[in-house]
């Protein structure tokens, strides 16, 4: 990831919008050739040093009309990123250079002399130094600060696998460095509510969520301290979720940004539309197998009526969210949730039984596998049991003794 | 808040915050004596930072709040093995300041003793206590100061290391990150160096904290943004200030300011006229079209104008032919040779350049990244003799304990009066009677010299005297 110093942005007061740098096949085709040159660079730069590196890709866009210096900083940040290099965790320059300076310490100050024969010069006493050593002062001096950053040496590059993988990667990088200026992020989305929520959750997000008339779920991101007053602390969490989001579709993105002139802020906007690449994968459309045969055996159409639709809701109660893996909707105005119970581990049957008890007075119908009924049986819930598969039929009869109408369902925060 | 019969509203620290849920919608603030609650809708609760837990607590403690206070996760510490120095009367003073308030801000100069002061603080509070350091050398620095004077092994917070103990040490970059891990488990916050604190996101470090006690150690507690004020409520009042002009003489050295003209090469004479005459010549044709030209403009350029990009190669040339002049090699053999015997502490203005005199006298030199052990090794070499000289940049600019020296080198460098007040502090330390000597190497009719200047304006460096050498 990048870090501010990498931030390259336009701050539009004006129309009010931040514009993250972005590098587009139409606009800038010519930094396909030039990527690949980066990446030759890097993949052919084994055994060199840093710095060496730096100025190799710099050298690249000296003549470059369109290229600020960020830009450059965060290729090589990127590509460093993706490239080991020899950190000398063993302390061998330290080493060396304690070695060198007790040495020379008793010739203490080394005069400046032409000739490396006068005693007491510099010349000389580096010249002894390396005899000292068992081997030259010009060796001694390329690793005497070898461990300095500019002077690692790189050991492998195992980055992108492509120019345009190269500059996707710098595109999302650079709206995630934006981020951490954002004081609240704003998602409105359509699907794939389980895994927005769960990247939420994994950069330990807060939650607001609202349900649209037109079906849309507002998710509002933001931390504790939001509450007291405008922070940027968040930031860096709004940065790691951005990727998880990116693989979604359907979703809109809207972000408060605090700007460098006081009581001013900005937007940033975004959508799936956008077209920036994640490099996470996307979320899968199912949980398990039962999962997606039983849809596939429902199909798109009405049963009795009944619609079946993927993550249709989020439930939420306070911080506690709950997506049930299928709505079901009735043009009657009904409404029931089910959960097929597909795996079992004693711990994800303990989160379950929670869940389900937050959720308690929602109308939903639950399908468990036969060898783990012993433990959920007691909940206050529709049990459906299955074994290899789900009857459709079945879930049916549960789901037309459970469904509530549509306004007293959703239990809200 | 709805006080219903004796049940107890819990008081919980969340997250950087206190939060109280459970006791209506009625605002709190009334009943908590002026707290600014939030209500928080996500949570259905009333919020508000943790640093207003000090200002809760008396009423709390004095059965005036139906509270269940959940806060405290901090305890009474006992300490291994005291070993504190024997105070100075103007240090035993600081310490019954802090003590009579026990929390706000006390300003002594460097070499005056606030680690100290504060380690005295430490021994009789004895409670949970976490240390913030603007740097990770002096983290490591007050790692080392509590072992030896406390007895006691603290955690540490920083350099990648994430080791919470009862006592811990930390940096202001981490403390802010993770105060809302442990803003409740510290009685006793101690911010070193605290004018670094108001910042915009470091203030986190004092905004998410519980800790009832709070003390802040600075020489200097000015900022240029003006935010010091803060201070008053992210630590406490100043509650005690030893100005530089009572030590002078008294517990610190007395001093000179030695000022070293040198002149560039006349290879890097050239080369910096023609770099001065580019930037000139280009500002001149700027201005020419638009009156409010500036720097700020040419750096928005850089963008699409491979000319503004040379204009500011050029600038960093010029700066770096100043920072690097040749002259100042020369200067420093004359000066080494000058003071042979005696160690010597050397102040420049990059890496570069400590690594350029590293290289040319083969003495260490300490870089922003030097890891401990080796920095070690050389601060207690350079005591003990077994080094002349100690090369260092930007790290040893605030506080880094350092063997007693009586003449220190400074060698380009910022113009900022808190860095020369520092530097300065750093040679003033108490040594016997003997006179400390500051050189200023700087270059003439370039850059350096208005820094000089502007240093000089600082009253620490009135009797500058310029010597040719």
């Amino acid at each position: 990831m990048l870090t501010r110093e990498h931030a390259l942005a336009e701050f539009d007061y004006r129309r009010g919008i931040v514009i993250p740098d972005r590098l587009t096949r139409a606009a800038h085709a010519h930094y396909i050739p030039l990527a690949e040159q980066m990446l030759r660079i890097y993949r052919e730069g084994t055994g060199r040093l840093r710095r060496d590196l730096h100025r190799q890709v710099d050298a690249l866009f000296e003549h470059e009309d369109d290229c600020p210096l960020r830009r450059v900083k965060a290729f090589c940040k990127l590509l460093d990123d993706a490239a080991e290099y020899d950190l000398d965790s063993s302390g061998k320059a330290a080493e060396l250079r304690q070695r060198v300076f007790r040495l020379a310490a008793p010739r203490h100050p080394l005069r400046r002399t032409r000739s490396d024969q006068i005693p007491g010069g510099e010349r000389t006493v580096k010249r002894e130094i390396g005899e000292e050593l068992q081997t030259t002062w010009s060796a001694i001096e390329a690793s005497l600060f070898s461990d300095v950053i500019e002077f690692q040496r790189m050991l492998t590059f195992t980055g992108y696998s492509s120019a345009s993988a190269f500059l996707s990667r710098y595109n999302v990088a650079q709206v995630q460095v934006a981020l951490f200026d954002a004081i609240q992020l704003t998602v409105w989305a359509r699907e794939d509510f389980k895994t927005i929520l769960r990247y939420a959750k994994l950069a330990r997000l807060m939650h607001s969520i609202l349900l649209l008339p037109d079906g849309t779920h507002q998710f509002r991101f933001d931390g504790p301290a939001s509450i007291l007053r405008e922070t940027r602390r968040y930031g860096s969490a709004f940065a790691r979720f951005l990727p998880g989001l990116l693989a979604c579709r359907n979703w809109k993105l809207h972000a408060v940004m605090s700007t460098p002139r006081a009581g001013w802020s900005l937007a940033l906007d975004l959508a799936d539309t956008d077209g920036l690449r994640s490099h996470v994968p996307p979320p899968s459309d199912f949980d398990s197998e039962i999962e997606e045969q039983f849809a596939d055996r429902w199909d798109s159409k009405p049963r009795d009526g009944w619609m079946l639709i993927r993550e249709g809701e989020v439930l939420h109660s306070g911080q506690k969210v709950f997506v049930p893996d299928f709505t079901l909707k009735h043009p009657d105005g009904r409404k029931a949730f089910l959960e097929i119970i597909g795996f079992w581990t004693p711990e994800y049957l303990a989160n379950k039984r929670e869940v389900l008890r937050t959720f308690a007075d929602v109308p939903i119908v639950l399908a468990v596998a036969n060898s783990v009924l012993h433990s959920l049986a007691d909940l206050p819930a529709n049990i459906v049991v299955y074994k290899t598969r789900l009857s459709v039929d079945e879930v049916l009869a549960a789901v037309a003794k459970t469904a509530a109408s549509l306004d007293s369902a959703a239990k809200s925060g | 808040m709805s006080v219903s019969g004796h049940r107890h509203v819990p008081l919980r620290f969340d997250a950087g915050t206190l939060l109280l849920k459970g006791a209506g919608k009625t605002n709190p603030n009334e009943a908590t004596g002026g707290i600014p609650w939030q209500w928080d809708p996500r949570v259905a609760a009333w919020r508000c930072d943790a640093r207003h837990y000090p200002d809760l607590a008396p009423a709390i403690l004095a059965g005036n709040l139906p509270l269940d206070d959940q806060v405290p996760a901090w305890q009474p510490i006992h300490w291994p093995q005291v070993n504190v120095r024997q105070l100075r009367p103007e240090q035993i003073k600081a310490v019954s300041a802090w003590l009579a308030a026990r929390r706000g801000c006390v300003i002594m100069p460097t070499g005056t003793g606030k680690t100290e002061v504060a380690l005295e603080i430490m021994r009789q509070t004895a409670v949970s206590t976490l240390v913030v350091a603007p740097v990770r050398d002096l983290m490591y620095q007050w790692h080392r100061r509590i072992l030896e004077s406390l007895g006691y092994d603290a955690g540490i917070v920083g350099d990648n290391t994430f080791r919470v103990q009862p006592v811990s040490v930390t940096t202001y970059d981490s403390a802010c990150i993770h105060m809302e891990k442990f803003g409740d488990r510290f009685g006793l916050i101690v911010f070193d160096e605290c004018h670094h604190l108001p910042g915009a996101m470091r203030r986190d470090a004092a905004a998410q904290s519980a800790a009832p006690f709070r003390l802040g150690l600075t020489a200097t507690p000015e900022r240029g943004d003006g935010r010091h004020v803060d201070l008053n409520w992210l630590i406490g009042p100043t509650l005690y200030e030893l100005p530089l002009s009572e030590v002078r003489g008294a517990s610190l050295a007395e001093y000179d300011v030695v000022r070293v003209p040198v002149h560039l090469s006349e290879e890097e004479q050239t080369r910096y006229d023609l770099l001065s005459r580019d930037l000139r010549d280009y500002f001149v044709k700027r201005t020419q079209d638009d009156k409010s030209f500036t720097w700020e403009k040419l750096c928005r350029e850089m963008m699409h104008s491979p000319e503004a990009r040379r204009m500011n190669r050029a600038f960093r040339a010029k700066v770096a032919i100043e920072d690097r002049a040749e002259e100042k090699l020369r200067i420093l053999e004359d000066l080494f040779r000058l003071h042979a015997g005696e160690p010597v502490l050397v102040f420049v203005g990059s890496n570069a350049m400590a690594r350029d005199v590293s290289v040319r006298f083969l003495v260490p030199c300490l870089l922003s990244h030097t890891r401990k052990e080796e920095r070690l090794d050389y601060l207690r070499g350079l005591e003990s003799g077994v080094y002349p000289v100690l090369v260092a940049n930007q790290v040893l600019d605030e506080g880094v304990d350092l063997p007693e020296v009586k003449t220190a080198i400074v060698i380009g460098g910022q113009a900022s009066t808190r860095q020369a007040r520092q530097r300065l502090g750093r040679i003033l330390r108490r040594s016997g009677n003997a006179r400390a000597v500051l050189y200023e190497v700087v270059c003439v009719e370039t850059g350096d010299e208005d820094r000089s200047r502007q240093r000089r304006s600082h009253d620490a460096y009135s009797g500058t005297r310029t010597r040719r050498i």
